[in-house]
């Protein structure tokens, strides 16, 4: 997610940020900033969450009903909109790595046989 | 879950919207501020606060992008989207204020009589009685088999005797009640007036699920026994305009037909009976035991409610059942195998008598196709329009707008106008309304015998809440239909050739080809015909109506009604000889006669006549024959002619010989081919059966049925040999019989004090009363047929001028080749008579299929009458060509080098 380089490679990616989020949801209700947060210190500053595209993002994902907002005070105290995953969000993150496996293996394999 | 979860957050977005947003802005703040809080703390102070907050935002990327994406993923767009097109729409509006207006009033036209004769028929066919479960309601009636020239009758009322049995039989009704209609003279003080009654046992109220507003229903005391407890129960208007309203109205005593009845109850208010006209209730058993306990005095309604659980169709078999035991409880005295019947139908399809039921859905049909024709013009309208800006949308769609986007701008104009003709709608529609329940042409029916219960009545039409969701749905589906088809022809995305030029095709493609343009003005023509053709023959049949001759003149002549109750039967003819002195002696008045039922009644009394020098027919086979009482002057002054022997006159008096007149229809029917005067009779009433009379004289024959029906045999009596307490006085006057009616209620008044007058009306009024109906049918079909022509014609200029405008080029080359302006008028006039023939062929096809249903309605004329459909055709040709008239004009007039430089 590197900003702007592959064009190509932003279709991928905007199924691949769905899951991102999902999946750092999945351990614990978090807001918005910690979430890409998050996602930059797991994977090792490799992924870096182009911040705009977050918003719309979550937005996508609360129409779909995975993920639900609500607002609650951060540890600084502050106002702050906590996102949490639902039951379904669940299920559908299960499908989507099983998805993206299933891609990143036929992707090996054809780079390993060409 | 996840649907909960979604529409939940939806539903915050769709009501909430602003708040939304807000909350969207505070969070990106908030994400910027930690941001910016953790770059300052990375820096170590060489960052200052501001920089850092800089820096924040360039490392979130676009700000104005992401709110934007963000919003139009939770959907904020649609709004800002939708109120922009709704202010396009309406700037193009007022910038075509002509189209703008033509669409609105065409539209506001169409929706609003559709909402109003909606409205009627919601009133009159569809909305529940307004009673407890109206479904379980069921009217029983008896079953009378054919006899003679008599076919069966199913709508037989039942006597008192009969009911009684038919009430302890039976298993399936939980409640059985039965009430009976009359007029009567009711006094309250001193003012005594007409008013309709009903007469009802104490169980009537409950089985309709109502309770008096005031004070109490009828009890046990008054179901007991004959001659019971004279008791009433006043109607809401009854008690407020006679009584002020006052409750201490309670235990005060009205007076019907001379005997005290105290007041118990109040009816809540809107519910006269189900007659729809009553001002009081009394028990039934009120009445003396010689009326209630005659076996075949068949004078009353039965309804029942059915127990829960019982289906109609059981209650039916059941109610076919009981009526066989009744039929054994009371068999005919003198037709052997008479068997009568029973039968039940449920109470809310006998609301309305057929013929009006009939009417009521072919003017929702006529009002249906006015709709069409409408909608036809609206869409030809945006094809028009949305062709004149084909350039304007080729280019945007070039320039990169969704072409959902557009099409759904293009839908928000169409429905933003079909709204504008909406909401005008609404004044048509209420207008219209207030017309159709003044009119109530079924008013002046009910004095005849028609079907239904007057509680439906045209009175009751009005403008609700679910006419108005009529209109609102009708008007979103136009709005929503005749956008939707121009927008996506419009927004195809063959850019090139909409861009190329100024927007035509070449001459020779597509210009005198079926475009759905021309297709709409074909379809609108034939609809058009349709109707055109449907109100001609409904004209035509009232033009006949009129022509028929009732028998008698009716110029001139005032009517009125009353009853003598204190006068007895013996000084009866003394006081006819007093009365029609005086009258006669009041300036302006040529002559006075006396009957007991006027023509046109639409049926009066009917009994049978025996022909005493021959055998007697069975009993039961006797052809039956309307009687009448008149006094000797009557036919002269009612203008019948006297065609054998002589007429009554005061020297018949009772005492002497009785004799009768019998109409040319009865000498025809039961002396064929001989000479009726001085054959010896019997008639069924009036104190003729047992003597014999003899025949005097034969008179013209008087339609006292309906114009449009055959006229019936009929005997006369006279008054003074069967003298009667009802009467109906006809006044002949030399000048306007209005202004004589002050006089004739000064005499009657000194010779019958407190006796009222009622009915005070023309003879011809009452004629024009006798086709009211038929009336308010033809011109309310007319009226459709002339929009729907008017709006034809609209249509065809539309579209004739428009194809002059395509055509500009085309003409201009033809005038330059030396082409007379004659023949370019003959052209574009061909062009409006192309479109008429062809849509003419299909309006007359279309209307011999369907004026078959008006079969019932019409009088005297074919449903496929020739005459009518040539005339239609006439009336077309001289519509379109006067709609085609202008733009040929226009066209005419084009100077060719002006065409060519286009």
């Amino acid at each position: 997610m590197a900003k702007g380089s592959d064009p190509s490679r932003s279709e991928l990616l905007k199924g691949t940020l769905d899951m991102l989020i999902l999946q750092t949801l999945s351990v614990q209700p978090l807001h918005g900033y910690a979430i890409a947060q998050q996602i930059e210190l797991l994977s090792e500053a490799i992924l870096t969450v182009e911040q705009g595209s977050l918003y719309p993002a979550l937005e996508r994902l609360q129409k779909r009903g995975w993920v639900t907002s609500k607002w609650g005070e951060s540890p600084t105290g502050r106002k702050a909109r906590y996102y949490t995953i639902t039951a379904a969000g669940r299920r559908q993150l299960g499908e989507e790595i099983s998805d993206f496996d299933r891609v990143l293996f036929a992707i090996n394999r054809v780079m390993r046989r060409a | 879950m996840s649907l909960i979860d979604s529409l939940r957050y939806r539903l915050r977005v769709l009501v909430r919207p602003r708040a939304h947003e807000r909350e969207l802005d505070e969070e990106i703040r908030f994400h910027l501020s930690l941001e910016a809080m953790q770059r300052e703390h990375r820096a170590r102070g060489s960052l200052s606060t501001a920089d850092a907050g800089w820096a924040a935002r360039r490392r979130f990327g676009n700000l104005t992008t992401t709110k934007e994406e963000a919003r139009q993923m939770a959907g904020l767009g649609f709004f800002d989207q939708a109120e922009q097109d709704v202010r396009f729409a309406l700037r193009s509006f007022r910038r075509a204020p002509g189209f703008t207006a033509v669409a609105v009033l065409t539209l506001a036209v169409g929706i609003g009589a559709n909402t109003a004769i909606f409205s009627a028929v919601n009133a009159m066919l569809l909305r529940p009685l307004p009673f407890r479960e109206p479904e379980r309601l069921m009217k029983v009636s008896m079953v009378v088999p054919a006899r003679g020239d008599q076919p069966v009758r199913t709508d037989m009322p039942w006597s008192y005797p009969k009911f009684d049995a038919f009430r302890r039989a039976q298993t399936v009704f939980e409640d059985v009640t039965l009430w009976m209609e009359y007029q009567v003279t009711v006094r309250v003080g001193t003012d005594a007036e007409r008013a309709y009654h009903e007469q009802v046992d104490s169980r009537y109220l409950p089985t309709l699920g109502l309770r008096t507003a005031l004070g109490r229903n009828f009890g046990r005391d008054e179901d007991t026994a004959p001659g019971g407890p004279r008791v009433a129960i006043l109607s809401d208007a009854f008690w407020q305009r006679r009584f002020n309203a006052d409750p201490a109205a309670l235990g005060r005593t009205v007076d019907i037909e001379g005997k005290p009845f105290t007041v118990v109850g109040v009816l809540p208010p809107g519910f006269r009976g189900l007659s729809g006209r009553a001002e009081l209730l009394i028990p039934v058993l009120s009445q003396p035991a010689e009326f209630i306990n005659e076996a075949w005095s068949h004078s009353y309604e039965l309804i029942g409610r059915m127990k829960p659980g019982v289906t109609p169709e059981a209650a039916k078999a059941a109610v076919q059942q009981l009526g066989a035991i009744v039929d054994r409880a009371y068999p005919h005295p003198e037709v052997k195998n008479e068997r009568w019947g029973a039968m039940g139908r449920e109470l809310d399809r006998t609301r309305v008598d057929p013929m009006i039921r009939r009417s009521l859905l072919v003017l929702s049909g006529a009002v249906g196709l006015v709709l069409l024709i409408a909608c036809a013009n609206v869409a030809n309208l945006f094809l028009v329009r949305a062709a004149a800006r084909q350039r304007e949308i080729a280019v945007r769609l070039a320039v990169g707008a969704g072409r959902r986007r557009l099409v759904r701008q293009l839908l928000t104009e169409s429905i933003v106008l079909a709204l504008l003709g909406g909401v005008a709608s609404v004044a048509v529609a209420w207008w219209g309304v207030k017309i159709l329940s003044a009119l109530n042409p079924a008013a002046s029916l009910r004095l005849q015998q028609v079907g239904g219960i007057g509680a439906v009545s045209f009175e009751s039409i009005e403008l609700d809440a679910v006419a108005f969701a009529f209109a609102a749905a009708v008007t979103f589906a136009i709005g929503l239909l005749f956008g939707l088809v121009p927008a996506l022809q419009a927004t195809r995305p063959s850019l090139t050739g909409a861009l190329k030029s100024d927007g035509d095709r070449s001459p020779l493609s597509r210009v005198r080809g079926l475009t759905s343009r021309n297709v709409l003005a074909i379809v609108e023509i034939a609809l058009a015909v349709v109707l055109l053709a449907g109100s001609g023959l409904m004209l035509r049949s009232l033009g006949k109506l009129l022509g028929v001759h009732p028998g008698f003149d009716a110029s001139n002549t005032l009517t009125m009604r009353f009853n003598l109750i204190d006068v007895g039967r013996d000084s009866l003819p003394g006081f006819y000889d007093q009365l029609l002195a005086r009258l006669e002696a009041i300036p302006g008045v040529t002559s006075v006669a006396l009957t007991d039922c006027p023509p046109l009644n639409g049926g009066c009394n009917g009994t049978v006549m025996l022909q005493r020098d021959r055998p007697a027919a069975a009993p039961g086979t006797e052809p039956s024959i309307g009687v009448h009482w008149v006094t000797p002057n009557w036919f002269s002054t009612m203008r019948v002619p006297l065609t054998r022997g002589r007429s009554f006159t005061r020297a018949d008096r009772l005492g002497v010989q009785k004799v009768v007149v019998v109409s040319e229809s009865a000498a025809r029917a039961y002396w064929p081919g001989q000479d009726p005067v001085g054959r010896p009779v019997s008639v069924g009433q009036g104190g003729f059966w047992q003597d014999t009379a003899y025949v005097v004289g034969v008179v013209g024959d008087v339609r006292f049925g309906t114009l449009d029906s055959l006229p019936k045999p009929d005997v006369y009596l006279s008054y003074y040999q069967s003298p009667r307490g009802r009467m109906m006085m006809f006044v002949r006057t030399s000048g306007d019989p209005e202004a004589i009616a002050p006089a004739v209620r000064r005499e009657v008044a000194a010779m019958a004090p407190g006796v009222p007058l009622y009915d005070v009306r023309t003879m011809r009024t009452r004629v024009a009363d006798a086709m009211s109906y038929a009336r308010f049918s033809a011109v309310l079909l007319a009226a459709f047929a002339t929009v729907a022509l008017l709006l034809a014609a609209l249509g065809t200029y539309g579209v004739v001028s428009y194809g002059v405008s395509q055509r500009t080029k085309e003409i201009g080359i033809r005038v330059a080749l030396g082409a007379s302006r004659r023949s370019v008028l003959r052209l574009i006039v061909g062009q409006g008579i192309g479109l008429a023939a062809l849509g003419g062929v299909l309006g007359i096809g279309g209307a011999l299929a369907t004026t078959g249903v008006l079969r019932s309605l019409l009088f005297g004329v074919a449903p496929s009458d020739p005459a009518t459909l040539v005339a239609i055709v006439a009336v077309l040709v001289v519509s379109v060509i006067v709609a085609s008239w202008i733009p040929a004009r226009r066209a005419a007039s084009v100077h060719p080098s002006e065409a060519l430089r286009g």
